[in-house]
């Protein structure tokens, strides 16, 4: 008896211990940066960000939320609203569109969201995207490639913009993958390809473009084998590649299955090239096994060599947030940004309500936004909501770390 | 041909990391009728354990053959000391309710230790690499090729697994085990501390867990939190189709299984997205037409 | 299996009677306690005003100045203290309650760095409150006789509105926007410990038992007026888009784990891939959305989804218990891969089935607002008669001659076919009626979310649905359904903590096992 209610306040104490770290961790974003010096009389607005928080995606979920938090502290710092202090609501979508669409559905409710930075997944912006069509909420996605987002099914023969408030910052699988294969048939003398993809949205949409550009470029396909997102052995699948003697492996997938695989490519002696875009652009691709030659093709100019862009990376580490910008914080930075700056003009000739009609004036201001001074370059929208940028860059893991060999414009043919 | 040897190799590799998460898995379940969905998550904490003693304890110039003994003492620290807690904080209290409650708690010890791993280890959102504590190249015979660290798993893990069935046929506590899992209302009676077979069950099986974990860690050169998750999976379907129960059995089901996804990914219908699918085509049939699985005994009416 | 077997609990003793002085002391100890948790209610929480405004209701109030500010948990605390000074069997309830408001606003509190005195003040005193209560000798039950017809309706009546709000303000509290009130979800826990002790005290009092009574004897008339409520939902404060998108998908996935529930907590037959049957009537209602109407292509979803829960409700012939546990799941994993690689051209694969077109009654989209409700609304109600049914459903089969067959095999399937139940014919039938089930809410899931695809039916959306079905109740008609609503509504108030989320639903499902593994609902 004495142990059962011991148990009981133990547990209420656990449960008490569990939730001070949570306000612990709460409190943190909670700090108004230096509001103070700021006119804030006119109340808070909020950016939304929908991202994939925890589980395998968090790691390129929380870049994206702490680069949004980013944006949203320097705005407010310059003051770039007047009248408002902004602030930033982080919702996880697990990955799974259910999920995301309430979450998209909860900012479309609240008068003081004025737009989303988000979805990374594909999958999930489909589900949003109907939920909030009606309510003009802007979203702006750092992360879908899906051509059909913007231009709908028939995207390449027929394309047609589905959504009016709908943007992204980050080029399409049709951009990425025509790109990556006239790197390796043009450039690296590529003639045998292999892919492999791991089911998700993106790697099977970026093959498929891969391999319609292969074909046109005279290359061969000489197979495409598909793995589990959660597996960790791919010797049979590699075993199998192998036996078809190909000289470079595509991989539409993330650097979390890219690295162990281009090391069990090595362990298995099929030493060809890996090649991917920008999942695999970051330095765990070559900590989990990448090795010396493989290759990703990523969306904007080196970080590094824009000026914008390497101050968005010191900005971020002097935030001192526990993880790292990831793959796509610099787009989810550019992203808000488009965000914030839109809304201070929105804001300037009347108050924020949230009535449809300022936020169709706000998806308005989005639409018309450009510059060419974002983390990764040029930001701005075409007729169909995709990113004007169409600059890309090709990197090669070179004594241990990616090294850009080139750069250019992709030009449809 | 030699496709044919290389995935056989393959085959075999797998099964024997998978085979020795299954242990733990079919020895939980002769004992108490528990299927431990937590047991996968008691392997990642053992790759964790490693992974930090590595990281952050050992100098960074240390020999692999002084790691090596460091590293799997480490991560079968962690996994007994997480599967002890597991046993009596959340199991021993639901000895006598419903079957299902302590299942769904074993699924609540698994979310929970999966994410407090993520939220709390640095730089566990992300798979993170492995120390490479063993010989970092491979044997090549003829166009066979495969990793020194391959070849480790495949001889230590059924010599683990027979030096488990050695002990649980020869020693007092075996024999305690072998009793519980036969009648643990006789057994009890006979005077044998149920409580503490079943705990020794547990420690058992987060030993072989945590050596497992080594043996994954450096073989594949990462670990993530998930790991757990769906080696688990593997390791209990091995578990089922060996015979649940039976330590014999449980090696076998994991060479099969491993043997299953390595071939149907290069031969069969649909290739190596349709593998894991020949797995469990593979388990369906078996248990329809043995239902005990290959050399498990047929349950009967149990009180 | 042995499915259920009560938990044994074991009452303490009666603490022994101390003489004179002390005894006094003692006996004073309840009605201290109470006037300490008025007064901790009304100091100070907060050590400072904190940025972003006042700490939930004001934290800092001053009693003096404004009493007809006493709102939110403070309020709370004052009705559980007076509720534990005036009515003795109260005050164990009202302990727990106090307990939990004070934790829960000390534990944030602290994290901000501005603790102050009201806390712990009554955290000291919700314990003393509970010793005191705990030393009191266990008193009888209380019987409420069952009133005429009239005065009952009237009583259910008043019951189920009283209730309606309690959902209402439960889904409400702590408001909906974390960014502009950041303090939401101390508030919403803060609730839930109220709620609970509101509960524990109408319980204490046999209240809930007389309601329940009644309930029961004016059966027909009391699932009428549960159902107006739960339509009258958008009615209220909760009646936003984003709760009626929440609500529906709790809808979805209730009738699902109550398929579910005939399926493991009436026939006994663990299901691991559950989730698959809800995949399949998406699929089949997705490919034929832009071809049929509404309810043809639910009845195909159903009907195929149905077939399939035959399928695979067959190995049970030859497979037991948890073997067959491993079968399902198998299942589960082939529907998985399948759907993944988009098996036949109908599941879309990777890019899953997009612009799946609302459903459409007389020319009236369900995704549109009408008059003052929002969107999702008639999603919400659809899939609130669809849970009906399915409750309807399950309680009329507990009660066939199939429903005594599953009972049976649940209890001893070797005895259940000695004594001359056709054990193969019901466990095929509880798979078909179940799979039946899922499958029409698939159909609802899928025109809902205007889009299926793979990643909404993996191994651990079976879990959940698992997870539901035992935390309500196994066997019990409204057990899934507060499981289900327990499971989506807890992460979605829980984003506040949102790296922590996940975490927290472990430990719930660990700790609701430990403490009340027959769950929430329970049959006996």
């Amino acid at each position: 008896m004495r142990t059962k209610s011991g148990a009981a306040l133990s547990g209420l104490l656990a449960i008490g211990v569990v939730l001070g770290t949570g306000a612990c961790g709460a409190s943190k974003t909670e700090s108004p940066g230096a509001a103070g010096s700021c006119d804030t009389s006119k109340g808070t607005l909020v950016v939304g960000v929908i991202a994939p928080m925890s589980g395998k995606l968090s790691a390129i979920g929380l870049g994206i939320r702490n680069s949004v938090q980013l944006a949203v502290e320097q705005a407010n710092e310059k003051c770039a609203v007047k009248g408002y202090q902004l602030k930033m609501d982080a919702q996880d979508d697990e990955a799974n569109p259910d999920k995301g669409a309430a979450a998209a559905q909860r900012f479309a409710d609240d008068a003081n969201v004025v737009g989303i930075v988000g979805s990374y997944n594909s999958g999930v912006a489909r589900a949003i995207q109907p939920k909030i069509a009606s309510t003009k909420l802007v979203q702006i996605s750092p992360g879908n490639t899906d051509p059909a987002l913007t231009r709908g099914a028939e995207y390449a023969t027929a394309p047609k913009r589905q959504h009016e408030n709908y943007f992204r910052v980050v080029g399409t699988d049709d951009l990425q993958g025509p790109y990556n294969a006239r790197f390796l048939v043009q450039d690296e003398g590529k003639k045998r390809i292999a892919i492999i993809t791991d089911g998700k949205a993106v790697a099977e949409n970026m093959a498929t473009e891969f391999t319609k550009e292969i074909e046109k470029l005279g290359a061969t396909i000489v197979g495409r084998e598909k793995v589990n997102e959660n597996d960790s052995d791919f010797s049979s699948v590699l075993t199998k590649i192998k036996s078809l003697k190909p000289d470079a492996i595509f991989t539409g997938c993330d650097y979390s299955i890219s690295g162990p695989l281009a090391k069990q490519a090595k362990d298995l002696g099929l030493n060809v090239p890996v090649s991917g875009n920008d999942g695999i652009f970051d330095p765990q691709f070559i900590a989990l096994g990448g090795r010396e030659g493989d290759i990703a093709a990523s969306v904007g100019a080196p970080i590094d060599k824009l000026p914008t862009g390497s101050a968005f990376v010191e900005a971020y580490k002097k935030k001192n947030f526990p993880e790292g910008y990831g793959g796509f914080g610099s787009f989810a930075f550019d992203a808000a940004n488009v965000i914030i700056s839109s809304i201070g003009k929105v804001t300037a000739s009347a108050a924020w309500t949230g009535a449809p009609e300022q936020r169709t004036a706000l998806v308005k201001e989005v639409q018309a936004y450009s510059t060419d001074q974002g983390a990764n370059g040029v930001v701005g929208f075409d007729e169909y909501g995709d990113s004007k940028n169409k600059l890309f860059t090709v990197y090669k893991v070179t004594s241990g770390a990616w090294k850009d060999v080139k750069s250019g414009q992709f030009e449809a043919k | 041909m030699a496709t044919l040897a290389q995935q056989i190799v393959n085959g075999l590799v797998l099964g024997a990391l998978i085979g020795l998460i299954a242990l733990g898995y079919t020895m939980v379940y002769g004992i108490i009728k528990l299927i431990n969905f937590a047991h996968g998550e008691v392997f990642m904490v053992g790759a964790f354990g490693a992974h930090f003693t590595s990281a952050y304890l050992l100098p960074d110039a240390m020999p692999w053959y002084a790691a090596l003994p460091v590293l799997c003492v480490a991560a079968v620290a962690v996994s007994v000391t997480v599967a002890v807690l597991m046993e009596r904080l959340a199991y021993r209290p639901l000895r006598d309710a419903h079957s299902l409650a302590p299942l769904i708690t074993a699924l609540g010890v698994s979310i929970l230790l999966q994410e407090v791993v993520r939220v709390f280890y640095p730089g566990a959102t992300a798979p993170l690499p492995f120390p490479r504590v063993f010989v970092d190249s491979q044997l090549t015979a003829g166009s066979l090729i495969v990793q020194w660290t391959g070849v480790l798993a495949v001889a230590v893990s059924p010599l683990l697994a027979a030096a488990l069935h050695w002990y649980v046929e020869r020693s007092r506590l075996g024999r305690a085990m072998r009793a519980v899992a036969e009648d643990p209302d006789t057994a009890r009676l006979m005077g044998i501390d149920l409580n503490r077979v079943i705990l020794a069950t547990f420690v058992l099986g987060a030993v072989l867990a945590g050596l497992g974990a080594v043996l994954y860690g450096i073989h594949y050169g990462q670990i993530d939190t998930t790991m757990g998750f769906q080696n688990g999976i593997f390791a209990f379907t091995a578990a089922v189709l060996g015979g649940i129960g039976s330590i014999r059995g449980a090696m076998l089901g994991a060479f099969c299984i491993g043997m299953v996804k390595s071939l149907a990914g290069q031969y069969a219908w649909g290739g190596a997205q349709y593998d894991y699918v020949w797995v469990f085509v593979l388990l369906i049939l078996v248990l329809m037409f043995r239902p005990q699985g290959f050399l498990g005994r047929l349950e009967r009416v149990r009180a | 299996m042995t499915l259920d077997r009560p938990p044994v609990r074991h009452r303490k003793p009666a603490a022994p009677e101390l003489p004179g002085p002390a005894a006094v002391l003692l006996r004073l100890r309840a009605p201290a306690a109470a006037v300490l948790v008025l007064a901790g209610a009304l100091l100070p929480w907060a050590s400072v005003v904190l940025p972003g405004g006042a700490y939930p209701d004001l934290a800092t109030l001053q009693f003096f100045d404004a009493p007809h500010l006493v709102t939110g948990f403070r309020l709370h605390l004052v009705l559980l203290g007076l509720a534990a000074a005036l009515l003795p069997r109260a005050r164990k309830p009202a302990a727990i309650g106090v307990i939990a408001i004070a934790l829960v606003h000390m534990a944030f509190l602290t994290g901000l760095g501005a603790l102050s005195i009201g806390g712990p003040v009554t955290l000291a005193a919700g314990a003393l409150l509970l010793w005191a209560a705990r030393a009191e000798p266990p008193r009888p039950r209380m019987e409420l006789k069952t009133p005429p017809p009239a005065v009952a309706w009237l009583v259910l009546l008043v019951a189920f509105a009283a209730l309606l709000w309690l959902v209402s303000a439960t889904l409400t509290a702590g408001g909906q926007s974390r960014a502009t009130n950041p303090y939401g979800g101390a508030e919403f826990l803060a609730f839930l410990g109220f709620g609970l002790a509101v509960a524990g005290v109408l319980s204490a009092y046999g209240v809930l038992a007389w309601i329940s009574a009644m309930s029961e004897r004016h059966r027909i008339f009391s699932i009428a007026v549960l159902l107006g409520c739960a339509l009258m939902l958008p009615f209220t404060q909760a009646g936003t888009g984003y709760w009626m998108t929440v609500a529906s998908s709790i809808g979805v996935y209730a009738a699902t784990a109550i398929g579910l529930n005939i399926v493991v907590g009436l026939a006994g037959l663990l299901d691991l891939g559950y989730v698959a049957f809800l995949g399949i009537g998406a699929f089949t209602a997705a490919n034929l959305a832009h071809a049929v109407p509404f309810p043809v292509a639910a009845l195909a979803g159903a009907v195929t989804a149905g077939v399939f829960g035959v399928v695979v409700g067959s190995p049970t012939l030859r497979v037991r218990g948890d073997y067959l546990a491993i079968v399902t799941l198998a299942f589960g994993e082939i529907f998985f891969r399948a759907a993944q690689n988009d098996i036949g051209g109908l599941t879309g694969g990777a890019n899953s089935i997009p612009g799946i077109p609302p459903i459409n009654v007389l020319g009236l989209a369900f995704n549109e607002p009408v008059g003052g409700l929002p969107g999702g609304s008639r999603y919400y109600m659809i899939s609130v008669l669809m849970v009906a049914g399915a409750m309807a459903v399950l309680a009329n089969l507990r009660r066939s001659r199939t429903g005594r067959a599953w009972l049976a095999i649940r209890e001893d399937e070797d005895v259940a076919r000695a004594m001359g139940v056709r054990t193969g014919r019901a466990k095929i039938v509880a798979f078909l009626v179940g799979a039946t089930l899922a499958g029409l809410a698939g159909a609802v899931f899928a025109h809902k979310l205007g889009t299926v695809g793979y990643e909404s039916f993996d191994f651990s959306e079976s879990v959940t649905l698992l997870a539901a079905v035992v935390l309500g109740g196994m066997g019990t008609v409204p057990g899934a359904v507060v499981g289900a609503s327990l499971l989506f509504v807890l992460p979605e108030k829980l984003r506040e903590f949102s790296d922590y989320r996940l975490m927290l639903f472990g430990l719930a499902l660990i700790l609701i096992m430990r403490f009340r593994p027959q769950g929430l609902v329970s049959s006996s």
